[in-house]
């Protein structure tokens, strides 16, 4: 997943320094040398004095432009709703075959109160925020739990 | 005592599994330890899930909250048991069985009532 978000940057920088690198001859030969994708992004200016309102950035195809610190992805619906399906198909009381996006826990699945407890309790060590009892309490169906998350992480639609 | 509480004493406890460090902060014993809480739970909450009685209900909560707080301020999630010799509650009038077991059965304290004594 990381390496995905990775290749995406490199792809906007490339894009973006494709329209920065005019005529910097200086930036050319320094990007040269660099090969690796990890090198942090450096703005030259002690040897532009003359240009000093464009800064000049190391270019070239292997630069890592947008910084994460540590942070994860950005959530989508679909990767909600992946996760919440995968978490509920490791639950051994749950059959795979029968379980839907709209199938309800104690109707369709035939799970009791405690187990549902559970499942919320499982969804907060998936997702890693504290989902409140009130609420924790209405979510009946994996739809819901859908709906929940992305209201609490505004992953809009 | 609703529903809802219970849910929120079941819900409680398996947060108190999921951050708990053990005694002695081994990993080993640390992991036991929160394997053996989280188990214990869903045994006795599954066991008593059926009972209807309120009386019976308030004596598994009062249970349940007892434990809770002492596995936290002994940092220790296992029961424990309280010591009573064989004729600790005897008189000098009353020594027949069936009176003792019942002393015996009142004197239990209540974070002990789920657990067998040998």
């Amino acid at each position: 997943m990381g390496s995905r978000a990775l290749a995406y940057c490199v792809r906007s920088v490339a894009r973006a320094a494709a329209r920065l690198n005019h005529g910097s001859v200086l930036t050319r030969s320094a990007c040269a040398p660099l090969a690796s994708e990890q090198r942090p992004l450096s703005v030259l200016s002690c040897s532009q004095r003359t240009r000093w309102t464009q800064p000049v950035r190391i270019s070239g195809p292997s630069v890592q432009q947008c910084r994460h610190y540590g942070d994860l992805p950005p959530l989508t619906l679909e990767n909600i709703e992946e996760r919440v399906m995968y978490v509920l198909k490791l639950y051994d009381k749950i059959s795979p075959e029968k379980l839907q996006t709209s199938s309800h826990f104690m109707k369709d699945l035939g799970l009791d109160s405690l187990d549902q407890v559970e499942i919320i309790m499982a969804m907060e060590d998936e997702f890693g925020f504290e989902i409140p009892d009130a609420e924790a309490e209405k979510l009946m169906t994996p739809a819901e739990i859908v709906q929940f998350i992305s209201d609490k992480k505004d992953v809009y639609e | 005592m609703s529903r809802s509480d219970v849910l929120s004493l079941y819900r409680r406890v398996l947060r108190i599994a999921r951050s708990w460090t053990a005694q002695s902060a081994l990993p080993h014993d640390t992991d036991n330890e929160r394997k053996y809480i989280a188990q214990e739970a869903r045994t006795l909450f599954r066991q008593n899930q059926q009972i209807t009685d309120p009386e019976s209900i308030k004596r598994c909560t009062e249970e349940c909250e007892a434990r809770i707080e002492i596995g936290l301020h002994y940092r220790n999630p296992y029961p424990r048991p309280t010591y009573l010799p064989p004729m600790g509650l005897a008189t000098q009038k009353g020594r027949k069985l069936r009176a003792q077991q019942r002393l015996r059965k009142q004197a239990k304290p209540v974070y002990l009532l789920s657990h067998d004594e040998t």
